[in-house]
């Protein structure tokens, strides 16, 4: 029993984590209803900023979202103006608009792994050894302290979409496009400032990941399969969905990786997707009938 | 049925040029080996045809669901390790030559196809491709995992033992029937009803289910299609290498240059993913020449194909016949 716990708690502190990667991706869906398969592509670049900031000026990765999140913010906004903005209205184009997302992930690795090259880095900060112990359980302090950094970032995030009227207008989008539209919503503008906030985002899982996970530049195609597999199960373009998921399949995939070893853990997630795709298509909470 | 075969033709009456180019082509291609036989020397070339040839046949068969159904698939290559696996277990602990298996191991391939469409085409649009991206990594840690055909350290084969001028010859020829199969394959299914049904289901999948199109049974028979010749070709390719790993077959690259070439080429016509496959291979043998197969390969494949699907997401043929400049002799539809 003190063992199951004990997964329990490790699962539900890294849900946190994967609850935030997914929250960027889930967001730019709901708005452009496009699949962003480079979201950790650009996770990774971050990971690499942060990486550099720890080793260069002992910045602290945590911290360092600080310059991740408005680096990302603003090459979220170059993408999207350079290869989105003409053609994301046009639904016949998203089939192409995923594949350009796809090209895209690949350039990105390509040009990581060309730069700094496939070997696997981390940052260690002093917490990311250490663990704060209660009772018979234990709790990893770097783990806890990236899940703390996530709620905080995914309050803010719902605050905004609450309480603003940007976030008004972007869940107006959310709903529907066209009607946002008519009823005066900028959507062209909405939707590259969500694309912004989404690599944002991306940009500070990036900064947490280096101390969570080893990495590589191609180790980011495990990351968006995950990601994906419990925005799936959450539904498509639903953020509680996406949270829902995260804790839930991290959970799963803890007792998994306890009980069979590290090695089968993203299996866990993989095979959740096709499960879910047998069961319920649309996910927990997902409504739109076409997917 | 039969209004529609004619209206089909009607469109496109048979020109004697088409007839005249694929005759030489494949009667060049046959002749081809025989310049090896006398001369010798020529087994880069060799290798180089029947590496395009392969290339001819993976893309005809990802078009047949990725051109005319418009089911973007990232992860055909787990058809093609399917293939080299099923052929490296038939031959490495049943003894049978891949010579003889091969069209076994594209149908092991096909049904596989068929089991997985089953489940993941019950999702339409972004949630599919997800999941093919998904298949990939699965089955990489699958194969990683199962020691019967060596996990991560993969399995060899014995070397065909042929004198080194001829080596290469029953590949060469292998390769150009599948190319030939395949692309015979994607012409009969582009003139069929099945094929109108997929073209349909491209344009607007409830609308074709509401005319009647029967869309999860043509999706999926499309998808396990689309895996035959793939898998014939994994079982040759495999027993060419001498060597399988899934880092060889079972990365997200290798399905990436699959997708590459056909829309390269344009996807939902017959002659695109020919085009697209030769051009593609060249080029790709060129840049690997002069940069090696780094990290800056990958760079490339993904900078062509943003090159691409921005300024011509029809591809060349899809492109030249939109603008009514695609020659008469490559317009195969």
């Amino acid at each position: 029993m003190t063992h199951n716990i004990q997964i329990l708690i490790l699962g539900v502190t890294l849900g946190g984590v994967y609850a935030l990667m997914a929250s960027g991706l889930t967001l730019i869906f709901g708005v452009m209803g496009i699949v962003n398969l480079a979201h950790a592509a650009f996770m990774m670049i971050a990971a690499f900023i942060a990486y550099f900031a720890f080793q260069l000026f002992h910045l602290d990765p945590i911290l360092s979202i600080v310059i991740t999140m408005p680096v990302m913010f603003v090459v979220g906004i170059v993408v999207y103006r350079l290869l989105f903005a003409r053609s994301v209205a046009d639904t016949h184009k998203r089939g192409v608009l995923v594949l350009l997302t796809f090209a895209l992930a690949l350039t990105v690795e390509g040009t990581l792994g060309f730069l700094f090259s496939n070997i696997y880095r981390s940052t260690n900060p002093s917490y990311a050894s250490k663990a704060i112990l209660f009772g018979p359980y234990y709790l990893p302090e770097g783990q806890f302290y990236a899940t703390l950094m996530s709620i905080a970032l995914l309050v803010g995030l719902w605050a905004f979409l609450q309480y603003t009227r940007t976030g008004y207008a972007i869940r107006a989008t959310m709903h529907n496009r066209t009607a946002a539209e008519v009823v005066g919503v900028n959507v062209d503008r909405i939707s590259m400032f969500v694309f912004g906030i989404g690599m944002a985002l991306a940009g500070a899982s990036g900064s947490m990941l280096t101390f969570l996970f080893s990495f590589y530049p191609s180790k980011h195609w495990e990351f968006v399969a995950i990601l994906l597999s419990l925005v799936v199960l959450g539904g498509m373009g639903s953020l509680l969905g996406a949270l829902i998921g995260a804790l839930l399949l991290s959970v799963i995939a803890a007792f998994v990786s306890a009980e069979f070893g590290p090695t089968w853990s993203p299996v866990t997630f993989y095979l959740a997707l096709f499960v879910i795709l047998l069961v319920r298509p649309q996910g927990l909470l997902g409504k739109r009938p076409e997917l | 049925m039969a209004t529609s075969d004619t209206t089909v033709r009607a469109t496109a009456p048979p020109a004697a040029g088409k007839r005249t180019l694929m005759t030489v082509l494949v009667v060049a291609a046959l002749a081809f080996p025989l310049l090896q036989v006398v001369f010798g020397g020529l087994n880069y070339w060799l290798h180089m045809l029947l590496f395009v040839f392969m290339n001819i046949a993976i893309a005809s068969s990802w078009n047949i669901i990725g051109g005319y159904a418009g089911y973007i698939s990232l992860g055909h290559n787990v058809f093609f390790a399917i293939g080299g696996y099923a052929g490296a277990i038939l031959f490495a602990y049943f003894g049978v030559s891949p010579f003889i298996a091969f069209p076994l191991c594209g149908l092991i391939a096909m049904a596989f196809g068929f089991l997985i469409g089953l489940i993941t085409l019950r999702a339409r649009g972004p949630t599919f491709i997800i999941s093919t991206i998904a298949l990939v990594l699965l089955t990489k840690i699958l194969l990683d995992n199962w020691d019967y055909v060596g996990g991560t350290n993969g399995i060899s084969l014995p070397l065909l033992e042929l004198p080194v001028d001829l080596v290469k010859l029953p590949f060469y020829y292998l390769m150009l029937l599948l190319a030939v199969g395949a692309v015979y394959l994607s012409f009969r299914i582009r003139r069929s009803k099945f094929g109108l049904g997929l073209r349909a289901i491209s344009q607007d999948e409830t609308k074709a289910e509401v005319a009647g199109v029967p869309t999860r049974l043509y999706k999926t028979l499309a998808f396990a299609l689309s895996g035959l010749f793939i898998g014939m070709a994994g079982a040759l390719w495999g027993y060419y290498l001498t060597y399988l790993s899934p880092a060889i077959f079972l990365t997200i690259l290798v399905g990436a240059k699959f997708v590459l070439m056909t829309i390269l080429g344009g996807r939902g016509t017959v002659s695109g993913p020919v085009i697209g496959a030769t051009l593609f291979i060249v080029a790709n043998e060129f840049f690997v020449t002069q940069f090696g197969a780094t990290a800056l390969n990958i760079v490339a494949t993904g900078l062509l194909l943003v090159l691409v699907l921005v300024f011509f997401p029809e591809g060349i043929v899809g492109t030249l016949k939109k603008s009514g400049h695609l020659p008469r002799m490559l317009d195969w539809d």
